[in-house]
């Protein structure tokens, strides 16, 4: 639908400058020619009209009955100036009666000075010129234009076949996993729609659930942006790899309460810096994981010492070894909330909700030049990602680890209410100003004195009986401090 | 463990783009860039104006969402594509290049 839009568009293009280029020729130019050679054969002195007026022929172009029946009047005229300028009022006033041509001696030395004078050459006006050349800019513009209209049909076409590549490998491992396999949320019963649901042009997603342990699993297909030809141009500068972004949220019984990442050392440090759980609950910087047996390229952000013990058994360990090259990242999280959000003053006074989530990033191979025989080998990392999810059910923390784990969660709600402690209580305090205030205009617009009268009175006593409160607690405290 | 197919809830997904801020801006300032640029275009009949502004447009469309508005992207376009057709109706000339 959108490229049909397209085309019935571009046709206006062309058509534009056609009527564009045309209406100039509609001059009144022609009438003016007609004035003057309907009259030019009985004036004698016309001769510069007559020098004139075949030049006109010449540029004007079209009409050129016009001007074969002034060619054929002035026959002669056009021979006389072939010949040399000086001769040309002789030989036309000779069949005349030199009488009649008295006071017109000086014509001919007139034009015959005229004719002397250099031609100047009318600089005529480039869009006059009827030619294509001189359009050289916008034809240049209509052809970036063009090119970009291939690329981005190119680009989406590729981006599709990509896409379905990748679901057409994967499609039976997630059948044989997930009751539900694809799903656009506009159905009312919850029928697999056995498709991926196309957000973009270079962003694909499918929704499964319908297994044990976990709620549901979003994959998102982001690939790079081949229908922008900007795009395309910036990653000649900086190469990029089409990612498969999978987040599995789990249900709450089904994992326990701990906060792990492993992917690359520069993915780590930036998801350590913009994700909520990762900055609170995993304070070092990211390890190397050698000491597991992992490739360099790897590092591991955890919250606990147990916690990674935990995980990298030897499945896991053969998983991150073999694809170290495909995986960004993989993280394991309770207390998932998303990237920090930025807050201003005085607006955060809960903590964001949080899910339990494993989120997966892979890069496809081939760093963009990516074919669909490569999503092939993406489909290991979906066996590790249905790994994961029942390792999460499995792994359970110790006691000790467990009293961490909750200690840690306790200290970062203390952090958080410290923090916005002042917040709450200048929004309490607000509150019980309103509260009065409003009190107060009760007051006033109670029209009957007496009623007025009685609820000051009551307010005045609800003030005192405070006073008498603080003033109680002050005693108190006193009397503890001694 | 095989798939539960009892009448465990299956859920439809959530909404995918809970937090617009994450959302790439792109088409949003190029649809805006576009509108400026036949704006200038037209007020100012300067024909480069108007062609980046039918550049601007294009790579809005490209970029845009499912869930964008076609009409406003149409908008824009037919507003770029008037800018370089009034330019050239008011003056045939050819652009000439700026070096």
């Amino acid at each position: 639908m959108k490229n049909f839009y397209i085309f019935i568009a571009l046709l206006f293009i062309p058509w534009s400058f056609s009527v564009a280029k045309y209406s100039e020729f509609e001059d009144g130019d022609d009438i003016m020619e007609y004035d003057d050679n309907d009259f030019a054969e009985f004036e004698d002195v016309n001769e510069d009209a007559v020098t004139e007026s075949p030049q006109r022929i010449i540029t004007t172009e079209d009409d050129e009955e016009e001007a074969t029946v002034e060619l054929e009047g002035q026959d002669e005229n056009q021979e006389d100036f072939d010949d040399a300028d000086a001769q040309e009022g002789d030989t036309e006033s000779e069949p005349y009666d030199d009488e009649e041509f008295e006071g017109y001696e000086e014509k001919p030395d007139a034009s015959h000075s005229k004719n002397k004078d250099p031609i100047t050459i009318v600089n005529v006006p480039a869009h006059l010129q009827n030619s294509w050349e001189s359009y050289y800019m916008e034809i240049l513009m209509v052809t970036g234009l063009l090119a970009y209209i291939m690329n981005y049909i190119i680009g989406k076409n590729k981006n599709n076949r990509l896409a379905h590549a990748w679901f057409n490998t994967h499609r039976e491992l997630l059948e044989s996993n997930f009751a539900l396999v694809g799903d656009d949320g506009t159905n009312k019963e919850a029928t697999s729609t056995g498709k991926l649901n196309q957000e973009n042009e270079h962003i694909y997603n499918l929704w499964c659930s319908g297994r044990v342990c976990c709620e549901g699993m979003l994959i998102q297909l982001k690939f790079l942006k081949r229908q922008d030809l900007l795009n395309v141009l910036a990653r000649m500068m900086r190469p990029a790899s089409d990612q498969v972004q999978i987040k599995v949220t789990m249900n709450d019984e089904d994992m326990d309460t701990y906060v792990f990442a492993v992917g690359t050392r520069k993915a780590l440090v930036r998801l350590q810096k913009e994700m909520q759980d990762l900055s609170e609950f995993c304070s070092d910087k990211p390890k190397s994981g050698a000491k597991y047996g992992l490739p360099d390229s790897l590092a591991i952000l955890s919250e606990m010492g147990e916690v990674t013990e935990g995980m990298m058994d030897a499945k896991m360990i053969h998983f991150l070894t073999h694809y170290a090259d495909k995986i960004e990242s993989v993280q394991f999280s309770d207390q998932f909330s998303g990237p920090k959000l930025m807050q201003e003053e005085g607006q955060l006074t809960k903590l964001p909700e949080t899910k339990k989530t494993l989120l997966f990033t892979f890069n496809v191979p081939g760093s963009g030049n990516t074919s669909p025989k490569d999503m092939e080998s993406l489909l290991p990392l979906m066996s590790m990602v249905i790994y994961s999810i029942d390792k999460a059910k499995k792994f359970r923390l110790n006691r000790e680890g467990k009293q961490k784990a909750d200690k840690n969660r306790a200290r970062v709600e203390e952090n958080f209410l410290k923090l916005t402690h002042v917040q709450r209580q200048e929004a309490a305090q607000s509150r019980r100003e309103e509260k009065k205030r409003a009190e107060k205009e009760r007051i006033m617009n109670e029209e009957d004195p007496e009623k007025q009268r009685r609820l000051e009175e009551a307010a005045l006593r609800r003030e005192q009986k405070k006073l008498e409160k603080k003033q109680m607690k002050m005693k108190q405290i006193k009397v503890k401090a001694m | 463990p095989a798939p539960s197919n009892s009448a465990a809830p299956r859920y439809k997904p959530p909404a995918t783009e809970t937090n617009p801020a994450l959302e790439d801006p792109t088409p949003d300032y190029m649809n805006l860039l576009g509108m400026v640029f036949s704006m200038c275009g037209l007020m100012l009949k300067l024909k480069w104006c108007a062609w980046i502004a039918v550049y601007c447009s294009f790579i809005s469309f490209a970029n845009s969402r499912s869930s964008e508005d076609t009409k406003q992207m149409m908008s824009s376009f037919m507003l770029s594509i008037s800018a370089v057709v009034m330019s050239y109706l008011q003056n045939p000339q050819p652009m000439s290049p700026p070096w």
